[in-house]
């Protein structure tokens, strides 16, 4: 048996089909590494999203696969031997789902290089989605080794590889009567909701969604060994009790969330020493990126009467309600990561900080205006933004004038009197020409 | 014609490992093997006829790979009609289709082991087997090149080595000299004759001389009938002066054939 497996691995479809799933999948990720740089769980749930080629993929390959008997010719050959049909193509499956699950795996693997300097929270959620994922190729491999088999035309790989990413397209909410949750549990490329850097996908989720893909991988392995007709309507019995299973499994109707959040990526983790700097455990790595540059912007707000004696992370997403209130005595800072997995522009990460002397516009619905909120961080940091001569660097440079005209203490009372109308999502420009905020 | 049953001039060693009786056939509609009695026992039996006699299709029925219409069949004493044990008598077969389908990505050890597998030989003799195989067909310096690459002559001897990897009982060759060369035929005679000590081996075969040179037994069949079941030498016997051929055993085949048309006539 070890040396037919080291033989089919050799010289069956399964090479190929991990060669397309690695190029196919590096390429799509590397493609827009922005999207899934910032963590592990958005590579996972990168890598799901890419499915909607991958999947059809390894349905062509399995298809192809199964034409091999065919196209050799060896089916009398083999008709003569004693070893049964479903033992006959045991190897074959083997092999076809070790290429399947080991491409998608090895494309997943690529990212490690690439983030692993800056991700370093790792949920166990992240290893069901790689898990789904995997598992949803190699059902689809074998689910096409049984059509391949039924149906054992050239035109048959191509065409289920089309009717794959059809089927996939069409596995969507409004195609089924709005239910979010069943699409999530027919499609491997779904349930994955909304990308933030604190996402995850519910553990009944990933459940619901491994139970249906094996009623899948079961259907498709009874119906390829199937030698008589009862046998493949016997098939669909494991893709009933797969669906059965998975209902039982999976949250629906209003107890289905479809962008659920990681309470644990969004606890804090703080820096030694003081003053205090905290992000998210989701971007621990990059404490220690962020601590000197956050503690300079404090230091810079110190001149500040009642000036913010810490710096945390802001944590809040608009999939959320808000986990985390803005206080004065706190700079609420977002973390954004390049598509290295580096903090994206760290030389300006200290002048962000400082906008709006160091208040968040976050909770506010109207935002605050830009044009006051830069100039004060350019007073703060003693730089001088651009002049231009068209808005808002135009404007930016006039309000940074107007204060740097003043006397350091007015200065200071005015950008205080901003801080103040920030908090209060008030009207920033008013403020800053002494009236109310 | 002179009509020998099976019974009668079959080989004496017993048990038979083919026992056919009234065996019928069908291809689509046509009944391409029509009530045959047929007993084989351990030697090398030619199978011979002319195109379209039912010779391909009776191989097939004996290879377990087509179902008879009617009659029994028998085979290494398990009858082939879902009563027996067809994957023990299935263990104990060795075929080569006259459509020899292989795998061309293969090597030759490669697809030979494949072919052990599927025969559900213990795994530990495998290697040993295959190579033995391979070395008797005389494919030991190809024993690692793709099938692909392989000529005509060279694939038949590879379709050999598959038939023989599980040393069967009863072993089955269609057409196995098409592509051989004459040193390669005459090498394949050899193998037949081994083969023949120990099992039961049915060659069927357009080339009357192969068949006279390596076989104990001559099976003629036309039109899905037996015409004729002896030794060579009686074939060689039923030819006269006048009948086509370039050899007695040929002028043997044709005399035969053509008493059995007239008496198919009349």
């Amino acid at each position: 048996m070890t040396r037919v497996l080291r033989t089919e691995l050799r010289r069956s479809s399964a090479g190929a089909l991990f060669l397309v799933l690695l190029v196919a999948g590096v390429g799509l990720l590397y493609s827009a590494p922005d999207v899934w740089a910032y963590g592990w769980m958005p590579v996972a749930m990168a890598e799901r999203q890419y499915l909607i080629l991958l999947w059809p993929l390894a349905l062509a390959a399995g298809a192809w696969q199964s034409r091999r008997e065919q196209r050799s010719n060896v089916a009398e050959l083999f008709a003569s031997t004693s070893r049964p049909l479903p033992q006959r193509v045991a190897p074959t499956l083997a092999v076809m789902a070790v290429a399947a699950a080991s491409g998608y795996l090895v494309v997943a693997a690529t990212t490690v290089p690439w983030i692993a300097h800056s991700a370093r929270y790792l949920p166990t959620a992240v290893f069901a989605v790689v898990a789904v994922g995997a598992l949803s190729l190699v059902a689809a491999a074998w689910l096409g080794m049984a059509i391949g088999r039924l149906v054992p035309s050239p035109a048959t790989a191509p065409v289920v590889a089309v009717a794959g990413i059809a089927v996939l397209l069409i596995l969507t909410p409004p195609v089924l009567g709005g239910r979010t949750w069943l699409a999530a549990m027919l499609s491997p490329t779904r349930g994955i909701g909304l990308f933030s850097d604190f996402r995850t996908v519910s553990g009944r989720v990933s459940a619901a969604q491994a139970l249906w893909l094996a009623g899948v991988a079961v259907t498709g392995t009874v119906l390829l060994a199937a030698g008589k007709r009862l046998t493949r309507v016997a098939a669909l019995i494991p893709l009933l009790l797969g669906a059965g299973a998975a209902l039982a499994v999976i949250p629906q109707g209003s107890a289905y969330v479809d962008s659920p959040i990681d309470r644990v990526a969004q606890q804090l983790v703080c820096a030694e020493g003081s003053p205090r700097v905290c992000v998210s455990r989701a971007h621990a790595g990059l404490l220690d990126v962020v601590t000197p540059r956050a503690r300079e912007a404090l230091r810079l707000l110190a001149r500040l009467p009642d000036p913010p004696t810490s710096a945390v992370e802001d944590v809040n997403t608009f999939l959320d309600e808000h986990v985390q209130p803005y206080r004065a005595d706190t700079v609420m800072f977002r973390i954004e990561i390049g598509g290295d997995g580096r903090l994206l522009n760290p030389d300006s990460f200290a002048m962000r900080m400082l906008y709006a002397g160091g208040m968040s516009e976050a909770p506010c619905p109207d935002g605050l205006d830009p044009a006051v909120s830069i100039a004060v961080a350019h007073w703060l940091m003693g730089e001088e933004p651009p002049a231009a001569a068209a808005e808002p660097d135009a404007d930016i440079h006039s309000v940074w004038a107007g204060l740097h005209a003043l006397p350091e203490q007015a200065a200071i009372d005015r950008v205080a009197a901003v801080r103040k109308a920030a908090l209060a999502c008030g009207d920033l420009a008013e403020a800053l020409a002494g009236g109310t905020a | 014609m002179r009509s020998v049953s099976a019974a009668e001039t079959a080989p004496t060693i017993s048990p038979w490992a083919v026992q056919a009786e009234g065996l019928r056939v069908r291809v689509g509609r046509h009944l391409a093997v029509d009530g045959l009695d047929l007993s084989l026992g351990t030697g090398v039996h030619g199978l011979l006829g002319p195109n379209g006699a039912g010779k391909t299709t009776l191989m097939r029925a004996l290879a377990t790979v087509v179902k008879p219409a009617d009659g029994r069949l028998q085979l290494l004493g398990q009858p082939v009609d879902g009563r027996g044990n067809l994957r023990l008598v299935r263990r104990g077969l060795g075929y080569l289709p006259q459509q020899f389908g292989f795998y061309p990505r293969f090597t030759v050890r490669e697809f030979v082991e494949y072919l052990a597998w599927l025969k559900e030989m213990p795994g530990p003799a495998i290697p040993d087997a295959v190579q033995r195989a391979i070395d008797r067909v005389g494919l030991t310096e190809k024993a690692d090149a793709r099938m692909k690459t392989l000529s005509g002559g060279m694939l038949r001897r590879a379709g050999i080595a598959q038939a023989i990897v599980n040393s069967p009982e009863v072993v089955l060759l269609d057409e196995p000299t098409v592509g051989l060369d004459p040193e390669q035929r005459l090498d394949f005679r050899t193998l037949l004759r081994e083969l023949g000590v120990d099992s039961c081996v049915l060659v069927s075969t357009h080339l009357v001389e192969d068949v006279v040179a390596a076989c104990t037994d001559v099976i003629l069949i036309n039109r899905g009938k037996l015409v004729y079941q002896g030794t060579p030498d009686g074939l060689v016997a039923e030819g006269g002066p006048d009948d086509a051929g370039d050899s007695p055993a040929e002028r043997g085949y044709s005399a035969l054939l053509r008493r059995h048309r007239a008496e198919e006539v009349r």
